[in-house]
């Protein structure tokens, strides 16, 4: 399986840079995992990388192919898929064609496999899922095109941790199968203990490249990624926090 | 019973109007334009000679081809526009294919044969003509057609998410403007055959034929620029009390105010809520 | 240093040019055949400007403008048939006025419902005014009246100058408007409701001012075109004259006179030129579809906005660059500028500037809110962080108004109290005027204003001195530069400043330095440190840049899953693990 290649990717929206000078891969069989604090551009990185909003330059080869220079609809039918943050259910539709719509001719029992959950209520309309069975339908979704890229935006987004952790096996066995996994999370430590390799994001740059497990041990390397330390430059005497004096 | 032939032909464009709406948020005022377009193209070929199995099919093929190019324009030009600029779009559409039309076709009434000449029976004591029949059955065809091919096959599964969420739709592998523009003849083919139907029973222009738009937006706000089965109900009931006031002289001669007064209650109803556009 | 360069501003000098020379010109030196063809236009002329209005500034899309004209005629026709003597001028405003009530009457079913309605039901106006005047004809017609002129403007070329003086007037009233808050006001509503609502102004209203003078110009318009033909034909006022003249507006750009003038002068002309080539004369409606097609493509501006565009390209007028030459924002110049009112000390009111109580939101099976309370109070910068989705924004919704319950699907509940006052139930604008101030996640200042047109809108009774001195602290671009060539950063800042000036009782800031490096966000923030002591405001700030809010904040409430999980002082608050690893997405130990 391939993966995907990403050099000198910039996004820029009404003339303003949101993300900029991204170089990255995303290996197959692994899943690579980019962290931020919210602002930092990692959903505008994925949209381009889709194709939901345009790429101002840059490339990213999957199979020798630049899918930047493809229509949405070539870069899925190419192998990349993607789970947009906020799960994009069709909300009207049924879960089972919520999953038609992504399963062309074929059918759609493989997906149901995975998340058997979602055997129970193939006629519930998906407005009225929980938003842990809406992000398994969103996933399962994605995954009937057969992705050999997987990109995921903030699964855990508003959902409980013990959901997440229901969920985070499944991305695993993806990457086990061969897939190339780019998972975007705000939660960094359930991300990190499925991910291989770690980036953090920071106002549109990668500002720390680490493996998962090092990154999991020393969480205050992370803390100051978060915070912006690493952009910054240090002021003598710097402390991680200023707090204003109280009144 | 005057006005059940109009009504079905309201029906059939007003169900055209939601499902266009309702598939590319674009309200096409244009509508009973193309449509007439296809049935002034029907009675040239008529004039010139050429029976109806030859120039009917024509015509509605014109319709459709035409209804296809504007809905492929609108996708592929107007892909980031509001709904409101796609609809302006349609407007001047209307005026431009009003302009072409009157040099083509010339601005006289014309009288266009039935399709279904002479017959009618009686139901009770009301008489149904044969055309009338043959539009309410197409309408109730078509609105019924529409709700089974939406709810109950692939395809339809696809045209609902593109109504939900066409970039989503998109990034699945859908092929979104394909779809949209067969939508977009599709509506044309019957707007035509519509059109077609209705013209025999008025002073038919190409003017004229295009304001059957009007009657049939009506018909679909009856609906809530939502519902099929409403806009198909709208559409007989705006006909059928059109009807009654011409059998009514004094008031025959205004009877196309009633879709403004049918318009006009449909929206003090629907907003009786206060609606934020929540996107602006 | 800020003073508006005349050179930036060609439009008044050329058009009073044109306004003097053009007459001049149709009068000394053209035949009766081509004044008359001139009259066309200039009426055409008012019809296209109120068009301008209703679409072209408050992006209402009314098809109906000749069946207002109509009234204005029918206006006249019935004076001349009742024999009512009154001066002309006098008639012409009487069918203005006839005509705006039912332009108010017509936006009204539409008025609260999507724009496409209006659409619906202005073409089926346009249609029922169509068939009665096809069927009825206008009073007078049998008789074979004739509608006089004026005494005074019998001639061609006199009656010419009438319409062109009403063309003028009109004009330059509408120029001078815009530049007056209810005239931005109607961009607004073109550009965000939600936004012209947050600054205190009635939506509904701000439409129906629009719908009013428009119809009275198209009722004026009917008029002077009564007058010029003498008899009366329907189908001069059909629905197709409508459509078509709603496609010119909309080609041209008829928000502005010279777009209007445009208009006029393509409609009277362009026909004549087609005639002269040996074309059919009808094709000039397919040349207004084209146009307008194309037109449409780029926004609806229209041609007259590219000319603008343009002409602001040539003088130089592009996007600011990041930081301003010269102008430093004095992040320390907390009280020295602006005079203000009278802190009233810190934190000592009793009464909460804002007193969110039990606040819950449900969307449906999902819970935004469970149960929030925040508390803000003059003099008080208290900031709101949170994890994404964790119910900050839908916080600031239901508190500014916009989050309305609705059955079935949308569930409130919880007491808002701005200065005291409850106003759990008012709606957006009416919030905004009992002091409650907010700004957008996603920035929402109006573009098509100026800096200055838009602090007039957000903050009507503050002084051009208070104003200028705001943008000079803020580091705003100077009051003369367009909001569209601005970059959005800058143009967030705008809309902070323009929120402080209107002097509120409490700020909603919702992300203010999204969009902004590191060195202006730190230097924005200094600045927000020092509002709530010099204006007495209470600011409720929501930012995910931990290390500003940490540095400027009095008290910090921290939601995650729609519940507050810590409330305190910010150095308390910011130390806490929960709050940390709710942040970072780590688990703490139950």
């Amino acid at each position: 399986m391939s993966g995907l290649e990403v050099r000198g990717l910039e996004v820029h929206r009404a003339g303003f840079p949101i993300v900029t000078g991204i170089d990255l891969t995303v290996a197959p069989g692994r899943i690579t995992v980019l962290l931020g604090p919210n602002g930092a551009g990692k959903t505008t990185l994925l949209e381009a990388l889709s194709g939901r909003i345009p790429a101002t330059t840059g490339t990213a080869l999957l199979d020798g192919v630049d899918v930047l220079r493809l229509s949405r609809r070539a870069r899925a039918k190419h192998g990349l898929a993607h789970v947009e943050q906020g799960r994009t259910v069709f909300g009207d539709l049924t879960v089972a064609e919520n999953l038609l719509v992504a399963a062309g001719r074929g059918p759609i029992g493989p997906a149901l496999e995975m998340f058997p959950e979602l055997r129970r209520r193939t006629d519930v309309p998906a407005r009225a899922l929980s938003g842990g069975e809406q992000q398994m339908l969103v996933l399962a979704r994605a995954l009937l095109g057969r992705p050999r890229v997987l990109l995921i935006d903030e699964m855990s987004l508003g959902l409980a941790p013990v959901i997440v952790r229901r969920l985070l096996p499944a991305v695993r066995t993806l990457a086990e199968e061969g897939m190339a996994v780019l998972l975007v999370e705000q939660y960094a430590a359930l991300a990190l203990s499925v991910g291989s390799d770690a980036m953090v994001l920071f106002r549109g740059r990668i500002v720390l490249r680490d493996s998962a497990a090092e990154l999991s041990r020393h969480s205050d390397r992370l803390h100051r990624a978060y915070l912006g330390a690493n952009e910054r430059q240090p002021r003598p005497g710097d402390l991680p926090i200023h707090t204003k004096e109280p009144m | 019973m005057a006005g059940l032939l109009a009504g079905g032909a309201y029906a059939m464009v007003g169900v055209c109007v939601v499902l266009l709406y309702q598939m590319t948020g674009v309200l096409n005022v244009a509508q009973a334009a193309i449509g007439a377009f296809g049935t002034m193209v029907m009675l040239q070929l008529l004039e010139q000679g050429w029976g109806f199995a030859i120039a009917l099919p024509t015509g509605v093929l014109t319709a459709a081809a035409l209804a296809a190019l504007l809905g492929w324009a609108i996708a592929r030009f107007y892909a980031d526009s509001t709904a409101q600029v796609r609809t302006i779009v349609t407007v001047a559409v209307l005026v431009g294919l009003l302009a072409i039309g009157f040099r083509l076709f010339g601005n006289d009434p014309r009288t266009v044969p039935s399709l279904v000449p002479g017959a009618g029976f009686r139901l009770v004591d009301v008489v149904v003509s044969g055309n009338a029949l043959i539009a309410l059955v197409l309408a109730a065809a078509i609105a019924v057609g529409a709700g089974l091919l939406l709810n109950r096959s692939r395809l339809g599964v696809r045209l609902r998410a593109i109504s939900e969420r066409p970039v989503t739709a998109e990034m699945l592998g859908v092929s979104v403007t394909a779809l949209a523009v067969g939508v977009w003849a599709v509506m044309g083919a019957v707007t035509a055959v519509a059109v077609t139907a209705v013209a025999p029973t008025r002073p038919s222009n190409f003017l004229s034929l295009s304001l059957l738009v009007m009657p049939a937006m009506a018909a679909a706000l009856l609906g809530g620029l939502r519902h099929l089965g409403g806009a198909a109900v709208g559409g007989v009931l705006i006909g059928v009390i059109e009807g009654a006031g011409t059998s009514l002289r004094q008031f025959s001669e205004y009877r196309q105010v009633l879709p403004f007064l049918v318009v006009v209650a449909a929206l003090l109803w629907l907003q009786r809520r206060e609606v934020w556009d929540a996107t602006r | 240093m800020r003073r508006v360069d005349l050179m930036r501003s060609p439009a008044i000098p050329l058009g009073a040019l044109a306004a003097v020379v053009i007459p001049l010109v149709v009068t000394m030196g053209m035949s009766s055949y081509w004044i008359y063809l001139t009259t066309s236009a200039t009426v055409t002329a008012l019809l296209c400007l109120s068009v301008g209005v209703v679409f072209g500034r408050a992006g209402m899309a009314a098809l109906c403008p000749m069946a207002f004209a109509a009234i204005g005629a029918l206006v006249m026709a019935l004076a001349n048939h009742w024999r009512i003597d009154l001066p002309f001028p006098v008639l012409l405003v009487v069918a203005g006025f006839v005509a705006l009530p039912v332009g108010v009457a017509i936006g009204l079913p539409a008025l609260r419902l999507r724009g496409l309605n209006l659409a619906i039901v202005t073409l089926g106006f346009a249609v029922a005014v169509d068939v009665v005047t096809n069927s009825v004809g206008f009073p007078g017609a049998q008789t074979l009246d004739v509608i006089p002129r004026p005494e005074w403007a019998t001639t061609d070329s006199d009656y010419f100058l009438m319409c062109w003086v009403v063309f003028v007037g009109a004009s330059a009233a509408l120029s001078w408007y815009g530049t007056q808050r209810g005239g931005a006001a109607w961009l607004a509503v073109r550009s965000s409701e939600r936004a012209t609502a947050a600054t205190g102004l009635a939506v509904p209203r701000v439409k129906l001012t629009a719908f009013a003078v428009s119809a009275f110009l198209a009722g004026v318009a009917g008029a002077l075109l009564a007058g010029q033909l003498g008899q009366l034909n329907a189908t001069g006022f059909g629905s197709l004259q409508s459509l078509t003249i709603f496609t010119l507006a909309v080609m041209v750009g008829a928000r502005h006179p010279e777009g209007a003038a445009l208009g006029g002068m393509l409609a009277a002309f362009l026909p004549e030129v087609l005639r002269q080539v040996g074309l059919p004369q009808d094709l000039a409606a397919v040349v207004f579809a084209v146009g307008a097609v194309i037109g449409l493509r780029s926004g609806a501006g229209g041609a007259a906005a590219d000319l603008r565009a343009a002409g602001r390209r040539l003088l130089g007028q592009r996007a600011r660059p990041a930081v301003a030459s010269g102008t430093t924002p004095s992040g320390q110049a907390v009280g020295t500028t602006t005079p203000g009112p009278t802190p009233e000390g810190a934190a000592q009111v009793s009464v909460p500037a804002l007193d969110a109580r039990n606040l819950s939101v449900g969307y449906g099976a999902v819970t935004a809110l469970d149960d929030v309370s925040v508390e803000v109070r003059r003099g008080e910068l208290h900031a709101l962080i949170g994890p994404n989705g964790a119910g900050k924004s839908t916080f600031v919704d239901v508190v500014s108004g916009f989050v309305r319950p609705a059955a079935g699907t949308v569930t409130v509940a919880g007491r808002v109290s701005v200065d005291g006052q409850d106003s759990t139930s008012a709606p957006v604008h009416v919030r905004a005027r009992a002091g409650l101030r907010r700004t957008f996640q996603h920035e929402r200042t109006i573009g098509d204003l100026t800096v200055a047109g838009y602090l007039r809108l957000v903050a009507p009774l503050a002084t051009p001195a208070e104003a200028d001195a705001l943008l000079d602290q803020f580091g705003c671009p100077p009051g003369d530069v367009l909001l569209s060539t601005v970059d959005v950063g800058r143009r967030r800042l705008v809309e902070v400043a323009g929120a402080v000036l209107s002097r509120p009782s409490v700020l909603l800031l919702d992300e203010p330095a999204a969009g902004l490096d590191a060195e202006e966000s730190q230097r924005l923030g200094r600045l927000l440190a020092g509002l709530p002591a010099t204006y007495g405001l209470g600011i409720l700030l929501i930012e995910h840049d931990v290390e500003m809010v940490a540095s400027i904040s009095d008290r910090v409430t921290v939601l995650d899953f729609g519940k507050v999980i810590a409330s305190g002082p910010a150095a308390q608050v910011l130390r806490d693990p929960v709050v940390l690893a709710a942040y970072v997405g780590e688990e703490v130990p139950a």
